[in-house]
């Protein structure tokens, strides 16, 4: 049985904001909507699953992240842009990379903290999920979703600041959950 | 959260403080935790730059036009297991036969139809649509609340709402009284129609903020002749929709025929005084 035309309009009201968090991830456009069409793709596929007392956003939303680490799993360079992976490679966020001491841009700062760190921030501030929200969209425990928000915000204040994301002053983040 | 509160990193508080997820005591150690640590607050205060910085970069995006194609997904997506084998093949075969206008054109045609289900004019669907987008927000599902401190902080903000809307609508907003049917005002918002602004009213069951909410979408009619009251629904969704004097009115709700009905009504003898 397909999707009803209700589900179809609830699914169309929740585009803006999936492509929004889609660029979050990973950051080209281009690569962001193929996610998006993904995500749509698998909702529609699934639609009955889904339960009507729910925010629509937020279950699209995690089927988009399963989506988004199940194509970083099969393509280990998906765009995804990790701190390693900016050493080398010739697109725009790349040559965003600073030299120490230089404030960073936001965006750049931002695919420089670890997708793990990254999409809980994202969700909570950017999307306004409240944690319990977050942990349920991303499979992991709340205190979880809790220390890697902290971290998270550490982190790219740190980049900002212009200190690289780790070491010093940020003895309770290097705890590992 | 609460076992363990004490035992977390003091990033990790004042994080979540800063997200509004604490207890009211725990916000309450926060707070006085902030008011000896300047430095913290400091820091605190850099987050929430940092996240406001956030939104203020990232939300360009929300109001690019979403592409055709991902639109068309949504409207023409079927399984894949649906139309199998030589049957699938045909079809495929024969909208290559017909050329790519024709086909972009059934598609089109096809999503007309379920876009705009039988009676139901534009404006009734767009009021449908945003009913569908603001009514799961547990955050914000309002511009302008009417949910005040006390009963004269809350007729303040009904008086600014109705004035608000009635301004930008340059339609007599009335902020309709449904707690006879066992409804109360949340508050509304301005979005856009077609033609110009539009309002949507929100209202919650009374002592059951969680259960399902009702809108009334209010806009300038395309033309003044009164339309009678219709009725359509929409899976789970009821809509009433009518047109009175200078205001088109849609009440939407998932709540049974008569429910609705009984509200519709009080709307409409509102209306006219």
């Amino acid at each position: 049985m397909t999707a009803p035309t209700a589900f179809r309009q609830q699914l169309l009201t929740t585009i803006p904001r999936l492509r929004r968090y889609a660029r979050s991830l990973v950051f080209d456009a281009s690569l962001a909507d193929d996610l998006v069409q993904t995500a749509l793709e698998r909702a529609l596929a699934h639609w009955h699953q889904f339960d009507q007392r729910r925010d629509i956003l937020v279950w699209v939303i995690s089927i988009a992240h399963n989506a988004h680490m199940d194509e970083r799993r099969r393509h280990a360079r998906f765009s995804v842009v990790e701190p390693d992976a900016l050493q080398d490679g010739p697109d725009a966020l790349h040559a965003a990379v600073p030299d120490p001491g230089l404030r960073m841009d936001l965006v750049a700062a931002l695919a420089r903290i670890s997708v793990e760190q990254r999409e809980p921030l994202l969700l909570v501030t950017l999307e306004q999920l409240s944690y319990a929200e977050c942990a349920e969209v991303l499979h992991i425990p709340i205190g979880t979703v809790m220390s890697r928000i902290s971290r998270g915000r550490a982190a790219l204040r740190a980049l900002l600041d212009g200190h690289a994301p780790s070491p010093a002053g940020t003895r309770n983040l290097r705890r590992v959950v | 959260m609460n076992t363990a509160f004490n035992d977390l990193p003091l990033d990790t508080k004042l994080s979540a403080w800063l997200d509004d997820e604490l207890t009211p005591e725990q916000r309450a150690e926060v707070d006085a935790w902030l008011r000896d640590h300047p430095d913290d607050t400091a820091r605190v205060r850099l987050w929430a730059a940092d996240r406001d910085a956030l939104q203020a970069r990232l939300s360009p995006a929300l109001d690019e036009p979403v592409p055709t194609r991902l639109e068309q997904i949504v409207w023409t997506h079927a399984p894949v297991e649906a139309p199998s084998g030589w049957l699938r093949v045909a079809a495929m075969a024969a909208l290559f036969v017909f050329g790519g206008a024709l086909g972009a054109g059934l598609m089109w045609g096809w999503q007309d139809r379920a876009a705009t289900s039988r009676a139901a004019s534009g404006w009734v669907q767009r009021a449908a649509v945003a009913h569908a987008v603001y009514v799961p927000e547990v955050r914000h599902p309002v511009e302008v609340g009417v949910v005040g401190a006390n009963a004269i902080d809350s007729r303040a903000q009904e008086d600014h709402l109705a004035r608000w809307l009635t301004k930008r609508l340059d339609v007599p907003v009335k902020l309709f009284d449904l707690r006879a049917q066992g409804y109360e005002l949340v508050g509304g918002r301005l979005l856009p129609d077609a033609a110009g602004p539009s309002a949507q009213l929100m209202y919650q069951r009374i002592g059951e903020p969680a259960a399902p909410r009702v809108t009334v979408y209010l806009r300038r009619p395309d033309s003044a002749t009164p339309a009678a009251f219709r009725y359509e629904r929409q899976g789970e969704l009821g809509m009433f929709y009518w047109v009175e004097g200078p205001a088109g009115y849609a009440l939407i709700g998932a709540l049974p025929r008569e429910q609705l009905l009984a509200m519709a009504e009080a709307i409409y003898r509102q209306g006219q005084n």
